[in-house]
């Protein structure tokens, strides 16, 4: 602590990210994510060819999941920010926010998912239910024709997926609008006092609900039912548990780069990336704990239906990637992220969370891809070859789908922190946390 | 005849206040003393740094103990359940891949290894437990669980000086200085 932080210290009108010094950047990103949009929704809607509607299919979802994890995150740390009536972080809540506050943007790149032409070749038991010959109802129609899909029906019908799909975009936008705009009104009110403070808690509370039911039925949707046959009762705290692990490190990223450039002065230090370090050390061990307990159940039971997932991930190359996941995602940094020293040091914890969202990336391409071969494999072999672990040459559309999105978060991010003050400058806590010491 | 040897522990000196007794500590920590502490009714935040304390080893002390748990439950398992007496339990290898079975135990053992040595090793480091403390002769001594902020040096400290040191604490905003004696 270099100096006791007053009010003198505190930026009376915001402390205001320069769009000058960004522009370069954002237009960048904006060109990247527009131009790989349209020549991915051409793909996904069968321009280039059935091959690669097919292929491309599991690049879009791998690459809107891994981004949705992180802006989902972002609306989660602000949840528990306010709900934990924490004190150390509202420095960096605005941070949250802004993080948070790409989700809206980042689920419209879920819209594909909803057409036939692309979830046709993701998710076999709509294709299931299209079959049904006229004159019979759905039930009837998997009462012979696949009674798996029969008894699950309760849940998986179109209808009720549909809907499923609205109320997870408009929840978590409703949500991080309402709290992100409850927080910026408070940059200009001349007598801002604890109104807002106290608001934003209360009205953070059942929002945790909202999220929860998002990270998980999100995952069961787009993810989990990538394999209708299969399922684990710990898959939405396995998702749940890489999402705030990998949003943190975005959080310490933009932090450190808001640093760089000479924001946060005075109200962010060691001892907040110290904090921030240790949410980072906890979540990869949480992630290891849950990751592990998932593999585990299923391995000593060997039950058919459940052990399907793994037997795909272990298999060829994919079982060097699952091996590597164990070391890389959890014991390397486990052992890094112990010491305190470097958790204080914003550049090497930095380095850290790059990494971690290497990992992250790791993991869920291994989560969706393996998929791919088996899948397309089982749907139309006359295009897609017969059941294969990998499909050769599909890598090419994973990195598209990947770069299109990323530069499409990259732009609405750079945006979000743009457009307010980068710290919450009048907050009646904001002192407590300039001077935070743990 | 009633003569006790006395031995001189060192200086006791009363502060004001929290933030007095963290000045206090930064110039006591300036003047390069070593052997002195701090005594306090709460923990007050940022004071190690401005006594000028090194981070502890304990940390070093746990890492290790959690290394050593770790491996004696591995090879514990391994040595008993692939080497000595293979054990099939359903139709899992009885090889390293048996290895995920171990996790739990290795998971176990760590936590309590790393339990033990964060318990034996702070006690060591602390000296604790002790019978008796020297500077409990001091009348005013038991302030320090109430209201006393208090500093003491000891007279082992090798800047130690009778009239120096007490002038010193007296010039830092110390009350009360008491020279504690400890029966021999």
């Amino acid at each position: 602590m270099s100096h006791h932080v007053t009010s003198a210290d505190i930026a009376i009108h915001g402390d205001h990210l320069d769009n000058s010094k960004v522009a370069k950047v954002k237009i960048l990103a904006l060109g990247v994510a527009g131009i790989g949009t349209v020549v991915s929704l051409l793909g996904l809607f069968g321009v280039f060819g059935e091959w690669f509607q097919g292929t491309f299919a599991y690049s879009w979802v791998f690459a809107f999941y891994f981004f949705l994890t992180l802006s989902i995150g972002g609306v989660f740390w602000t949840l528990l920010h306010n709900v934990s009536n924490s004190g150390w972080g509202t420095s960096v809540r605005r941070t949250f926010e802004n993080l948070g506050s790409t989700f809206p943007w980042i689920f419209l790149f879920g819209i594909p998912l909803l057409f036939p032409q692309v979830n046709q070749y993701l998710y076999e038991w709509m294709n299931i239910h299209r079959a049904t010959p006229d004159g019979q109802t759905v039930k009837e129609h998997l009462h012979h024709a696949d009674h798996l899909l029969y008894a699950k029906q309760w849940f998986m019908n179109m209808p009720f997926w549909y809907g499923r799909f609205i109320f997870y975009g408009v929840g978590l936008t409703a949500v991080i609008y309402f709290l992100r705009k409850l927080s910026t009104d408070q940059d200009t009110d001349p007598n801002p006092g604890t109104a807002r403070l106290l608001k934003a808690r209360f009205h953070s509370n059942y929002p945790l609900i909202i999220f929860a039911l998002t990270i998980t039925f999100t995952g069961f949707d787009f993810v989990m039912a990538l394999d209708y046959k299969w399922f684990s009762t710990m898959w939405g705290v396995y998702l749940f548990a890489g999402s705030t692990l990998n949003s943190m490190a975005v959080i310490i990223l933009v932090c450190t780069f808001l640093k760089s450039r000479g924001h946060l002065k005075h109200v962010t230090g060691p001892e907040h990336f110290h904090i921030m370090g240790k949410l980072l050390f906890a979540f990869t061990t949480f992630w290891a704990y849950i990751a592990f307990s998932q593999y585990f159940l299923i391995w000593y039971a060997n039950i058919t239906e459940e052990t399907s997932y793994f037997l795909i991930r272990n298999t060829d190359g994919w079982n060097t990637g699952m091996i590597f996941l164990v070391f890389g995602h959890f014991v390397v940094p486990f052992v890094v992220l112990l010491q305190a020293w470097l958790k204080k040091n914003p550049k090497y914890l930095s380095i850290m969370a790059v990494y971690t969202l290497c990992m992250h990336a790791l993991d869920h391409y291994l989560i969706v891809i393996p998929e791919r071969g088996i899948s397309l494999g089982n749907i139309k072999p006359e295009i897609f070859g017969k059941i294969t672990p990998a499909i050769d040459g599909a890598f090419w559309g994973d990195i598209l789908a990947f770069v299109t999105i990323g530069a499409a978060f990259l732009f609405f991010l750079l945006r979000a922190l743009g457009q307010h003050s980068l710290y919450p400058n009048r907050d009646p806590r904001i002192l407590e946390s300039a001077n935070l010491s743990n | 005849m009633s003569t006790t040897r006395k031995r001189v522990y060192g200086y006791l000196a009363e502060f004001k206040s929290a933030s007095a007794l963290y000045k206090a500590a930064e110039k006591v920590r300036d003047a390069g003393f070593r052997k002195w502490d701090c005594y306090t009714p709460y923990p007050v935040h940022g004071l190690d740094a401005a006594m000028g304390l090194k981070r502890s080893i304990l940390p070093w002390f746990v890492f290790i103990g959690g290394v050593t748990g770790c491996a004696t439950a591995f090879a514990l398992a391994y040595s008993t359940q692939v080497l000595i007496y293979p054990t099939v339990v359903q139709a899992k290898p009885t090889n390293i891949f048996t290895v995920p079975a171990f996790f739990p135990i290795m998971f176990e053992l760590t936590i309590l290894f790393s339990g033990f040595t964060v318990l034996f090793g702070l006690l060591g480091l602390i000296q604790l437990p002790r019978l008796n403390h020297p500077l409990f002769a001091s009348k005013q001594f038991h302030r320090a669980t109430d209201d006393g902020f208090f500093i003491a040096i000891e007279a082992r400290d090798a800047k130690f000086n009778p009239d120096v040191t007490r002038n010193m604490l007296a010039e830092i905003g110390g009350e009360n200085i008491e020279l504690v004696e400890e029966e021999d």
